[in-house]
């Protein structure tokens, strides 16, 4: 089984390693590392952390492209030009597919943050190089662990697209209903948070049907924001270790029930 | 046929060219002219923009916070003195930007060096700089410019000793701290404290424009300083105050009377403070009288 | 041995889900060993009648059997390779990588693999495209490109939809050769086609089928007369087609 999964996961990941439009998606965030560095001198004290706030989101906004253009076609095509066709008549059963799709994605994803860690490391080592006075609260390992947060982010928007293509016909649909879950997810925690200190400070509570359904949502979608440690590793601010784990599992416990229910789904659902 | 038509194609081509670099040109001119004369940017509230930065509140804040910085940076180069909209705008501005990243330690150097000084907002000022404080929970300075604040502008020296006393508690706070508090309370609102809180300031700020702002006042300061001594000798030796500040020259006790570098005239309050009808504002023109 | 049993299949299709039937009431059976051609105009329900057998979509009504048991439990894929019409393959991989990925998801050790590939690409006439991205490939070549990658486990059960097309006359030879020589090691092959005469040549067993229902089957020995030169597939193609045609329109 396993095998199978790799096997699929590895050709899933050639096919989308040599897409020319990843090389659109590194231009673009090579052209935000050199904006960065334009841009740095703008700034009066904390250079540090402007230079780690554009690199970020560098790399993160590259994986939304890479998530909402490259997975999203991967899955797609797959179904639309009958390629499954021919996987499924190997002896893959459906959950392998998904499996095999996501770990795919994954390794695509992987391969372009590595590159561009590389580079957005060799920005933020240049920039260190300009302005050495002006990076006191930098520090890499926080860096770091912000990246790899971003990567987990990634991973569970792939999952979102693996489901979502496994339900819908189109792709189209498909990018919609994940970048909707996006932007839910990412903001959901800042309402949230408003409406609950509104509520305590002002005598005004918000509806009752909207705080319900908020909760409904929150338990659907999931809560991006808490991956988001741009601002920690910005001014290197002290992780906490335990609030990190936990954020993990939770990641983790997410997708994997997300691509079981994909599975399930997917069982069920014929190819013409 | 072909050839004969993509000829005039090119030829269009050519006359459209001229067309569009003037419109180009006029477009420009149009936009520099309305930045000039927009009282105001727009500014989306902190709740909003906290939702809709979509994961990128950083970024975002370092947007906003470049573009106050051109925003007044206009200002100054068109030599047009803010507003008190201008200054309200500022002040939201920064409010925004410290909500969206509340380490962020640009805007709070903004604050102090733009609010206090040019606008005369203390209370304003102290109270984003508060809102430092309680994130940059390790940072000096930001303590110290409120002790600062209170000390000079406010003239309230038992606030002004207790946060400069917190300042001084905190890593990294240079060692002459705690002796400065006492300092500044003997000295209360003499310039030569503005002298040396400034001098720090220049020392860890890196913007040319904020810098260019800073040093002029520095420079101010520094002469009004110097008559400010002239007069202490002179009451010293004298017992006396002096009636004009002319007096200072032809008694000796200067050469000349230093001129402002804003352009006004001194002149000295009942407390011996020597001021300048410029208030020290940058003016185009100087109609004060 | 394969067992189509009144098998029906009908798509729903929009948002008004408009139903067509695509196979009424199907019924075939297939021995071990021999080679089976479906034939019929387009739209006739061919493809339908694969993916079913594939397990790709599944029947209404009736059941599908592979050796007495019933494809939706997926475990005879293994001895199973699919060539499907105009083969989409992943357009970035090499050949090679692709019939990498066949042998791999087959469970074949990299020897086997590597054997395989060369023998079959042989065979079909594109081993020296092996490095080559299967972008670049032409719909022939795309096509060899599939039947490698079907054949490449050496199953027992072979389908193939429309293997002909696309290619040229040495393919069609080519292809020919391939199905007789799986034929002479005792697999079974299932595939339909448009080409009458290359049917008529390679099968045992011919079932015509039209809008979806099986109109008419001819057995081995009605293929020894064909062959003979006695009766002729293709006008007896048109009669039944044709006839089929005109009782369905009589009680209208």
């Amino acid at each position: 089984m396993m095998q199978r999964v790799w096997a699929l996961a590895l050709v899933t990941c050639k096919e989308g390693i040599r897409d020319r439009s990843l090389y659109g998606i590194f231009l673009f965030a090579l052209f935000v590392l050199g904006l960065n560095i334009a841009v740095a001198g703008f700034f009066m004290r904390d250079l540090g952390k402007v230079t780690v706030d554009m690199n970020l989101a560098a790399l993160s906004f590259a994986g939304l492209l890479l998530v909402f253009f490259i997975a999203i076609n991967l899955m797609a095509k797959d179904i639309d030009k009958k390629t499954i066709h021919l996987v499924l008549s190997k002896p893959f059963s459906r959950g392998e597919y998904i499996w095999g799709k996501y770990v795919g994605l994954l390794l695509v994803i992987l391969f372009a943050q590595a590159v561009l860690l590389l580079f957005s490391c060799a920005t933020i080592a240049s920039v260190h190089a300009m302005y050495p006075n002006y990076f006191a609260g930098f520090s890499w390992l926080v860096f770091f662990v912000a990246v790899f947060f971003v990567y987990l982010q990634q991973a569970l928007l792939c999952a979102i697209v693996v489901f979502f293509s496994a339900i819908t016909s189109t792709s189209f649909i498909t990018l919609i209903f994940s970048m909707a879950s996006y932007i839910v997810g990412i903001s959901l925690e800042e309402v949230v948070f408003y409406l609950r200190s509104q509520a305590a400070t002002q005598e005004v509570v918000a509806s009752a049907a909207l705080q319900r359904t908020l909760e409904v949502v929150s338990w659907l979608v999931p809560n991006f924001a808490a991956f988001d440690l741009k601002l920690e590793a910005a001014h290197g601010l002290a992780l906490d270790w335990t609030r990190l784990g936990v954020t993990c599992g939770y990641g983790v416990m997410y997708i994997v029930i997300l691509l079981l229910l994909a599975s399930l789904i997917f069982k069920r659902r014929e190819f013409n | 046929m072909a050839g004969q038509r993509s000829k005039w194609l090119w030829l269009l081509i050519v006359l459209l060219l001229p067309v569009y670099a003037q419109l180009h040109t006029g477009s420009w001119a149009q936009r520099a002219e309305l930045r000039q004369s927009q009282s105001v940017g727009f500014l989306v509230p902190s709740q909003f923009s906290r939702v809709l930065a979509c994961g990128y509140k950083g970024l975002l804040a370092d947007y906003q916070f470049l573009r106050i910085l051109t925003f007044f940076g206009d200002r100054s180069l068109n030599q047009q003195p803010p507003t008190a909209e201008d200054w309200d705008y500022f002040r939201d501005s920064i409010d925004v930007i410290t909500d969206l990243d509340p380490w962020f330690y640009d805007p709070y150097v903004l604050t102090e060096g733009l609010l206090t000084w040019d606008a005369g907002r203390i209370e304003e000022a102290n109270a984003l700089l508060a809102k430092g404080v309680r994130y940059r929970t390790n940072d000096w300075r930001l303590p110290y410019y409120i002790g600062f604040n209170n000390f000079f502008f406010l003239k309230d020296h038992a606030a002004g000793a207790e946060y400069i006393m917190k300042a001084a508690r905190l890593p990294g706070s240079p060692s002459y701290l705690p002796t400065l508090a006492a300092r500044l309370a003997y000295y209360g609102g003499k310039s030569q404290t503005a002298v040396l809180f400034l001098k720090q300031m220049l020392a860890e700020n890196s913007d040319e424009r904020l810098a260019r702002r800073l040093q002029l006042r520095l420079l101010a300061l520094e002469r009004a300083a110097q008559i400010e001594d002239a007069l202490q000798c002179f009451r010293h030796d004298q017992q006396r105050d002096v009636v004009k500040l002319s007096e200072l020259v032809s008694s000796g006790y200067l050469e000349s009377l230093p001129e402002d570098p804003y352009g006004g005239r001194w002149g000295i309050l009942k407390n011996g403070r020597v001021f300048s009808t410029s208030k020290f504002v940058e003016k185009k023109k100087t109609d004060v009288e | 041995m394969i067992v189509f049993r009144s098998v029906c299949k009908t798509y729903k299709l929009g948002l008004l889900k408009k139903t067509t039937l695509a196979v009424d009431d199907l019924s075939i059976s297939i021995p071990t060993g021999s080679v089976f051609g479906l034939v019929g105009p387009n739209g006739a329900g061919k493809s339908t009648t694969i993916r079913m057998l594939l397990n790709l979509i599944r029947p209404d009504r009736g059941e599908v059997l592979i050796d007495d048991s019933s494809v939706s439990d997926g475990s005879f894929l293994r001895d199973v390779g699919y060539l499907p019409e105009n083969p989409y393959l992943y357009d970035h991989l090499t050949l090679r990588e692709l019939l990498q990925f066949a042998g791999r998801s087959c469970g074949l050790s990299a020897t086997v693999i590597a054997q395989r590939t060369q023998e079959l690409t042989e065979q079909t006439g594109i081993a020296h495209a092996l490095k080559r991205r299967l972008r670049t490939f032409s719909k022939g070549m795309r096509q060899r490109a599939g039947l490698c990658f079907a054949l490449l486990h050496d199953p027992s059960l072979v389908i193939l939809d429309e293997p002909m097309s696309g290619l040229d006359p040495l393919g069609r030879k080519m292809v020919c050769d391939l199905i007789l020589d799986l034929k002479q090691q005792g697999k079974t092959v299932f595939f339909c086609s448009h080409i009458l005469s290359d049917t008529e040549r390679l099968c045992d067993q011919i079932a015509i089928l039209h809008q979806g229902r099986l109109v008419h089957e001819f057995d081995s020995d009605d293929l020894a007369e064909f062959r003979s030169g006695e009766r002729c597939l293709e006008d007896e193609f048109v009669a039944a087609v044709g006839q089929d045609t005109v009782q369905k329109e009589m009680p209208s």
